[in-house]
């Protein structure tokens, strides 16, 4: 029985990863917070005068760790002090913990959202670049709630992780890391993988949606970003939009598929090793089995990228344009 | 502590702080550029990417170091062999779903901006790439460069969480906190000593290489032995650091 809760949780902690992440992509999207700001920045600078939402707070890793390690160690804080109410059902206390402790984190990400934005943009005054007002408050209670999903599922992802042997009944399988090093470690990782994946989708096609398809954006392009939406002028809102569809999707499966895959070989490794039976006398092969797998997911991983640039090259060829 | 296991510390902090720079030269890394399409590479900073490989690799690591009650030369090449596999998967699923979004999501074709045949397999890049640009994607020089710069940070990272673990910041270390206590605080404290070294090699690194870099097939990888040579300077600093607060906090050494 406590195998069957150990996995179920293992693929509830990806499924919450998947969420973390698409939630991450969309978060940026949304606040234009990703490699694609520069442009957004640089379109004031060559006369380009838009309503696109600016918040660099800084790269994507770092600003999602400050607020996830923020969320958790206010969880932590906060379950420090509700546990002894439930001796007998720990969890319990993070019903209320968890929401408090990523709460306290979003009230930063607002506070930064806010100083950048305004900050950024008086800093374009001598571009002639305005502050619209309906744009600024109009953007804030979207980022602040593609951000608390965000934290919500990275915080949800550590204090599984940190619990996972108390709550499938296998006391081995408690991570060694408290609470907020966890948030620290998967907050830096989720905004990685967001800036590394999802950005393109929004850098390379929807912020130059009126220049040619199936081409890398050439450096004469940029700073000229498409300003006009479908129906009026282009905001960050109608940008999340359209990133949904496909940018979101793949990022959060990025980081759901490794997480899902880290977990899946360490354990795999500890069930074939027996070392939840034999304890750490069958350490070694618990951890060698656990290499073996990654390795060959490893490979296969190369043979796919392999086959994805020449499916490429073959359907679509060499270039063709001017 | 005595002098043999202040000299393990160094070397292992150093050799973990040489194979972290030597693992970020060998990622592909674009930048801004790359969120564009302009440059070849991942579109994210140097250091950022490097970081949230190896932290991904640490998690590993650390449960991995959990299944040995005692150290030793095997428990410590497993540990950093996890860390490093971790590391490296992190980074192969990343590469791999950036060029699904530039092949599906903006219709382009990896290819390299620094070379005009695929070193690897033998695949022209020149016709494939945009003018105006620096390339585009992660071609599959890239992908196995930044697979094995992966596999060499994780590496290098774990390395140094484990000996920081068992020999700086040992659970014995605080035996008033209690035996669950003591183990998280230690390991915490090794986990953060460790990823703080490491990106302060990865950042000494992404100032050698300037933002951009393909891989061991881009000319910028030939800077790599100054790096190393300030990598060495820094992470035995750094070294030096850890073994005077782990001193300290065995009463001024015993």
């Amino acid at each position: 029985m406590p195998f069957e809760i150990l996995f179920g949780l293992l693929l509830l902690i990806a499924f919450l990863a998947f969420v973390a992440c698409f939630f991450e992509d969309a978060e940026s999207d949304c606040g234009s917070q990703s490699n694609p700001n520069s442009q957004v920045q640089l379109a004031a600078q060559i006369g380009y005068v838009h309503r696109f939402f600016n918040k660099a707070i800084s790269g994507e890793p770092l600003s999602n760790c400050m607020y996830a390690t923020t969320a958790c160690t206010v969880t932590w804080v906060l379950l420090r002090q509700f546990e002894p109410m439930f001796p007998a059902e720990k969890w319990k206390a993070a019903i209320l913990a968890i929401p408090l402790g990523v709460l306290a984190g979003e009230i930063f990400h607002l506070i930064f959202a806010t100083t950048a934005h305004l900050g950024r943009t008086s800093g374009q005054s001598r571009f002639q670049q305005p502050l619209y007002l309906d744009v600024f408050y109009g953007h804030l209670v979207p980022i602040m709630t593609h951000g608390f999903m965000t934290t919500f599922c990275i915080t949800g992802i550590a204090y599984l992780q940190a619990n996972l042997g108390t709550l499938s009944g296998i006391p081995e399988l408690n991570h060694p890391f408290p609470l907020p090093l966890l948030g620290f470690i998967w907050g830096i990782t989720v905004g990685s993988i967001g800036s590394s994946t999802g950005d393109i989708h929004y850098g390379t096609e929807r912020i130059f949606q009126d220049r040619p398809f199936g081409e890398g954006k050439r450096v004469v392009y940029h700073g000229m970003i498409t300003r006009y939406a479908d129906c009026g002028i282009r905001t960050q809102k109608d940008i999340v939009a359209f990133c949904i569809k496909y940018g979101c999707p793949l990022t959060g499966m990025t980081f759901g598929m490794i997480i899902l895959f880290e977990n899946w070989r360490t354990v795999l490794g500890m069930l074939g090793g027996g070392y939840l039976t034999a304890g750490s006398a069958a350490g070694a092969a618990a951890a060698a089995i656990g290499i073996v797998i990654g390795l060959v997911i490893g490979i296969a991983l190369i043979l796919g990228n392999l086959y994805l640039v020449r499916w490429a090259r073959k359907r679509y060829g060499p270039f063709v344009g001017e | 502590m005595d002098p043999i296991t202040a000299l393990l510390i160094l070397v292992c902090v150093i050799v973990g702080g040489l194979l972290a720079s030597l693992g970020v030269h060998m990622i592909p890394v674009g930048g801004a550029p790359a969120a564009m399409g302009t440059a070849t590479g991942i579109a994210t900073g140097t250091v950022q990417l490097m970081f949230g490989a190896a932290l991904t690799g640490l998690f590993t690591a650390s449960t991995v170091a959990t299944f040995f009650e005692t150290p030793s030369p095997l428990a410590l090449v497993l540990v950093a062999l996890s860390g490093a596999v971790g590391a490296m998967l992190m980074m192969s699923f990343t590469m791999l779903f950036a060029n699904m979004l530039y092949v599906f999501g903006a219709g382009v074709v990896p290819v390299s901006g620094r070379v005009e045949v695929d070193p690897i397999t033998k695949e022209p890049q020149t016709p494939y790439k945009t003018p105006q640009t620096d390339g585009h994607g992660v071609p599959n020089v890239s992908y196995i460069s930044g697979w094995i710069g992966a596999f060499l940070g994780g590496f290098g990272g774990a390395l140094m969480y484990f000996v920081l673990k068992n020999y700086a910041f040992p659970a014995s270390l605080f035996p008033e906190l209690g035996a669950v206590d003591a183990e998280m605080i230690s390991a915490a404290a090794a986990g953060i000593a460790a990823a703080g070294i490491f990106v302060a090699n990865a950042i000494l690194s992404a100032y050698n290489i300037g933002g951009t870099i393909e891989g061991f097939h881009d000319p910028k990888f030939k800077r790599l032995p100054k790096a190393l040579i300030s990598c060495a300077v820094v992470s035995a600093l750094c070294g030096l650091c850890v073994i005077i607060a782990s001193w300290g906090l065995m009463g001024g050494g015993v």
